[in-house]
């Protein structure tokens, strides 16, 4: 049997330190490579058996900490700005609740897609303004915002406008698309962003319906249930283990 | 709600137009298009035509919001794309300045022909 041809890849590695490297530069590594490889394999590779220390992520558009490794402050900072929770006015139910609030499948369904938004930051590093504006807000917290005034529980939609509604806010999104297509998860931060336009300007001008916070749903009195869940008990632990 | 009321503008504006052009392109260019709607002028672009119509008030109406539509369109998005470099404060309120100055002297300037015109 003749032996195995290795195919091996070059791998070009932009590498930076800060405190040592004046400037990021290129360092090229040949890794054998076979099928079903990965990129991330090629890149475990290299960090393993061929450089002292390789920091592995990378995100364009962020702050670089070291190597690969991107600063996420200014995401997450973006991210708290427009207060990313539910906002109601009972606040002493908020604090010490005492039932849930009701939501409708449908009302579930008109904000469910981006509240599985992981903040990996994807779609702020694949954005064209975001690369050019520093300032920008970023979809990733546009799209929180539109999240939570979607969200029919919520009341705090005055709150979150002033901070989308800037000149770096979200009316400088240009509608590339490139956070769509980079984001793996299946949400559509495009989308978010216009849906978010369009409850701005109906707020703006006065039109749509407003409607009142979800109420809460009592919990219920008596529960009958319809099958007989037999009775767990824990077995005493002997007191010589 | 200011910006949003300024972008809200933007896109009314650019809806506006392309009304807007698409009408001046008809009169201008596109006799059939008007024929078939039973209006009939002779050499729209020749001097004499384009005087008669300037003493109609609905045309000169047209073509001073046709000229304040096109001018904030260009010149907020203009605005827009020089803010997207980050500016200070002070720089942005200046080219802020600059560009509402500029805006009202092309209007005035741009408004100034058909009113002379409708006068005459």
């Amino acid at each position: 049997m003749p032996p195995r041809k290795i195919t091996k890849i070059k791998f070009k590695v932009q590498r930076y330190n800060p405190e040592g490297d004046k400037a990021p530069y290129l360092q090229e590594f040949l890794v054998p490579v076979s099928r079903g490889m990965t990129v991330l394999d090629g890149l475990i590779y290299i960090e393993e058996l061929k450089a002292d220390i390789l920091e592995i992520r990378s995100l364009p558009n962020f702050p670089v900490i070291k190597d690969l490794i991107p600063d996420n402050f200014r995401l997450l900072h973006k991210h708290t700005s427009i207060k990313p929770y539910i906002i109601r006015s009972d606040s002493q139910e908020m604090e010490k609740p005492t039932a849930e609030y009701m939501q409708a499948p449908g009302q579930l369904e008109s904000y469910l897609q981006f509240s599985y938004c992981i903040k990996c930051g994807i779609c702020v590093s694949a954005c064209p303004t975001s690369a050019s504006d520093k300032l920008f807000l970023g979809h990733q917290a546009s799209v929180q915002c539109y999240r939570y005034c979607a969200d029919s529980r919520d009341a705090g939609s005055q709150d979150r406008f002033p901070v989308v509604n800037t000149d770096h806010g979200l009316w400088h999104c240009h509608l590339a698309g490139a956070c769509s297509e980079a984001y793996p998860k299946g949400v559509d931060p495009a989308l978010g962003i216009q849906l978010l336009k369009r409850l701005l300007v109906a707020n703006a001008l006065g039109l749509g319906r407003k409607p009142q916070p979800a109420p809460k749903v009592p919990p219920p009195n008596e529960v009958k249930l319809k099958i007989t869940i037999p009775e767990f008990t824990v077995p005493q632990r002997r007191p010589d283990l | 709600m200011f910006h949003t009321y300024l972008r809200f503008l933007q896109l009314a504006t650019g809806a506006l137009i392309a009304f807007f052009l698409g009408t001046h392109m008809v009169i201008m260019h596109l006799p059939k298009i008007l024929g078939f709607f039973g209006i009939e002028i002779h050499k729209p672009t020749s001097w004499e035509s384009m005087m008669k119509r300037a003493q109609e008030n609905f045309l000169l109406v047209f073509y001073i919001l046709f000229l304040a539509f096109a001018l904030y369109h260009a010149l907020n998005g203009l605005r827009g794309i020089i803010l997207e470099l980050s500016p200070s404060s002070r720089t942005k309120r200046v080219i802020t300045g600059l560009i509402i100055i500029l805006g009202l002297i092309t209007f005035a300037l741009g408004s100034y022909v058909p009113v002379a015109l409708f006068r005459s």
